[in-house]
């Protein structure tokens, strides 16, 4: 359904895209991680027609976006981060208005507008003018607005940002509810628990390049089954690297001034040589050992955090 | 199209269920047009200046020195000055500084003697110094009347001889003295009758025609505010045409622009609406104050195909500016600051506050060559000066090329900016 094949593109002497490639199936919730300036932006900017890429190929529903841009909007429902809608109207008139530029009319309009709003809970508030309504409440009909013209692929740019637990679940389930009504979804957060527990497969994007890609389990796999020990304190990056030499056992994956995360397999039969050699890497307040995960990956491909 | 339309309409609908903000930018134009209007309206709607207020302080308090506010209070002064009797100079001072009086006249004690013994007798005139017309007019109707009076004693000196002897003398006059003195008064009078002539003089004017009667707006408030309100209403344009295009920008940094332009409609159909909305709401609100002007102001519209022709100019030229300075601008507060030095400074340069008639040459060349000024002076040259279209080519061309620039500009760098 979304086909993004070897994109590049250039901002003067910036590559914010190296070749990024990669597809999502009907159905499918595809999650998009990386940290700020990763590319992300761009390759979303390139799905909805708004980038044109020097080179490479992206599709939506066998549609060329370079080519045929307003073709390939009418099957794309894109969600943006901001909840943007126009607080002087009431939730029904904000999606007629966006249903009427999507090309919707009379009974299609007012039929697809209860639908939606019936989708999202919000059916009981849609005559009531939304600067009344809830952070979730408002992240939800931001859902709806792009749901509108039932859209055969959906771009989720961090829908749940700043919402409390209770109303994250009800957006992510309110997710898998539309994958599972057939459309591709490509999905953006800096939640890594989020992309672990909502996405079907999830690609790992920074400088402008995708540099892992799979399942959760796939990806899982690829971190190995060493676990990461994560030591908070006072540390200088030249004398860890120095000492660390020392253990080969372990492997550095990120150092600041505040913290220290090393990788090694069967923590727990290491971390007693690790305190003994501590004093030599800095001062240490905490240690604790975390499973392999998402966020270990992540960091060792991308040598940040998804927040940075 | 359609789309383009259906944005404009629905930013349209959200400025008329918000319209706090445009209501207070109204109220500019018209708060500025009231104000004048209570301040000369009155006047000159009966084409006659302000009445001045003339202070009178009598320390003579004789029959001569009260016969002397006559002057101020008689014949056609009247329609000149008021006149206010006081008891003080302090009085006086205390009134000067609430500019409630333009002069202050004083007659000296001894005034009376000095007058009957041929003595200099001197009226004090003390102007009011935060003032400038009404003191001067005072002070001329004062020495007019100073040389009048001093021509007229001139006349009758022997019946003034006459009584002054008697007064000296302390005596009764006999009836032979009484009739000698009025003989003499009456030689004077019929002297100076002869100078009667002067009230009975007319000025023929020549009237070329009905029409040629009201030129000038002094003859009735409409001529009056068909010369002062088009600047007002040019201003007032100018930013309401930023308040509406701020809600743009706005929109811009909450996402919705770009929520729009992802949809099928495109970029080039989001920028269009946002151009018809800018133009369409502010050549609304221009027909609105044009209304109000013939209601309220009583001026009147003629020309309505020269008006919307100059009017439609400005509407695109105000939008254009606006809609440029927010594509440029990073956040609202530099467009906000930057559309309203422009405003301001188009303002003082076209002659919003201050009559472009009353600049020096450059500068009154330079007003019309300005989008704002060249509107100013095209609605005064409809509504006051009856041109008709064809008379306003330059006027047309300068508001008109301003205009297409500009809107032409702030869609250049509008689509630049969303496509990037």
């Amino acid at each position: 359904m979304i086909e993004v094949s070897n994109l590049r593109k250039n901002f003067g002497d910036i590559e914010a895209l190296k070749g990024v490639s990669f597809s999502v199936r009907a159905g499918e919730i595809y999650g998009l991680l990386g940290p700020n300036g990763a590319g992300k932006s761009t390759t979303i900017g390139v799905l909805c027609g708004l980038v044109v890429p020097d080179s490479g190929q992206a599709s939506l529903d066998g549609i060329d976006i370079a080519r045929r841009p307003v073709e390939a909007r009418r099957v794309l429902g894109v969600v943006p981060q901001e909840v943007a809608l126009y607080t002087e109207f009431t939730a029904r008139d904000n999606l007629s208005f966006f249903g009427r530029l999507y090309g919707l009319g009379g009974s299609r309009l007012s039929e697809a507008v209860e639908q939606v709003l019936e989708r999202v809970g919000l059916a009981d508030r849609a005559r009531e003018p939304i600067e009344r309504f809830s952070g979730g409440m408002l992240r939800r009909l931001n859902i709806a607005a792009g749901l509108l013209h039932g859209p055969k692929a959906v771009l989720m740019d961090e829908p749940t940002v700043g919402l409390d637990p209770q109303s994250r679940a009800s957006i992510l389930e309110l997710v898998r509810s539309i994958a599972a009504g057939g459309a591709a979804v490509v999905y953006t957060t800096h939640y890594l628990d989020e992309a672990e527990r909502l996405c079907d497969r999830i690609g790992v994007i920074d400088r402008g390049s995708i540099l892992a890609e799979g399942t959760l389990q796939e990806l899982r796999d690829a971190a190995g089954a060493r676990e990461i020990i994560a030591l908070r304190g006072t540390f200088a990056a030249e004398v860890v690297t120095r000492e660390m030499q020392k253990h080969p056992e372990f492997e550095v994956l990120k150092v600041t001034d505040g913290e220290l995360l090393l990788t090694v397999q069967r923590a727990e039969q290491h971390v007693a040589a690790l305190l003994a050699a501590a004093s030599s890497l800095g001062t240490v307040r905490e240690v604790a050992i975390r499973q392999p995960s998402l966020e270990s990956l992540f960091i060792k491909l991308t040598g940040r955090e998804l927040r940075e | 199209m359609t789309a383009a339309l259906t944005i404009a309409a629905h930013h349209i609908r959200r400025v008329v269920r918000n319209p706090g903000l445009i209501l207070l930018l109204l109220a500019i134009p018209l708060t500025f047009a009231i104000i004048e209007y209570a301040a000369f309206g009155r006047t000159v709607a009966k084409g006659t200046l302000p009445p001045a207020t003339v202070l009178f302080l009598d320390e003579d308090d004789t029959l001569v020195s009260s016969a002397l506010p006559q002057v101020f209070s008689g014949g056609p002064a009247k329609d000149f000055f008021e006149l206010s009797q006081v008891q003080s100079k302090s009085e006086a001072v205390r009134l000067f500084k609430r500019g409630q009086a333009a002069a202050l006249i004083v007659v000296p004690s001894g005034f009376q003697s000095a007058v009957l013994e041929g003595k200099r007798a001197e009226l004090g005139f003390y102007p009011n110094p935060v003032q400038s017309i009404g003191p001067e007019i005072a002070r001329s109707m004062l020495e007019m009347t100073a040389l009048i009076g001093n021509g007229l004693y001139a006349k009758a000196l022997e019946p003034i001889a006459q009584i002054r002897a008697l007064v000296q003398a302390e005596r009764e006059p006999t009836s032979d003295e009484v009739a000698a003195i009025s003989r003499g008064f009456f030689e004077a009078g019929r002297r100076l009758s002869s100078l009667q002539g002067l009230s009975g003089l007319t000025v023929g004017v020549q009237r070329p025609g009905a029409s040629a009667v009201k030129t000038g707006f002094g003859n009735d408030p409409g001529q009056f505010f068909a010369y002062v309100f088009p600047g007002l209403v040019v201003f007032g344009l100018l930013l309401i045409a930023q308040a509406l295009a701020m809600r743009l920008m706005r929109d811009r940094l909450r996402g919705l622009q770009r929520r729009l332009v992802v949809t099928p409609v495109g970029p080039s159909a989001v920028i269009l609406g946002g151009v018809f909305y800018l133009v369409a709401a502010l050549f609304a609100l221009l027909v609105f104050l044009g209304i109000i002007g013939a209601v309220v102001f009583r001026i009147q519209l003629r020309d309505p195909v020269s008006l919307v022709a100059i009017g439609a100019g400005f509407a695109i030229f105000a939008s254009g500016l606006h809609l440029l300075s927010v594509s440029l601008a990073r956040s609202d507060r530099g467009a906000g600051f930057v559309g309203s030095v422009i405003v301001l400074v188009l303002s003082l340069i076209g002659g919003s506050f201050v009559p472009a008639e009353q600049y020096p040459p450059f500068l009154r060349s330079l007003a019309v060559l300005v989008p704002n000024g060249a509107a100013q002076q095209g609605f005064i040259d409809v509504l006051v000066h009856k041109l008709p279209l064809a008379a306003l080519g330059g006027r047309l061309a300068v508001v008109w090329s301003w205009g297409l620039a500009a809107m032409g500009l702030a869609v250049y760098f509008e689509q630049r900016r969303l496509r990037s």
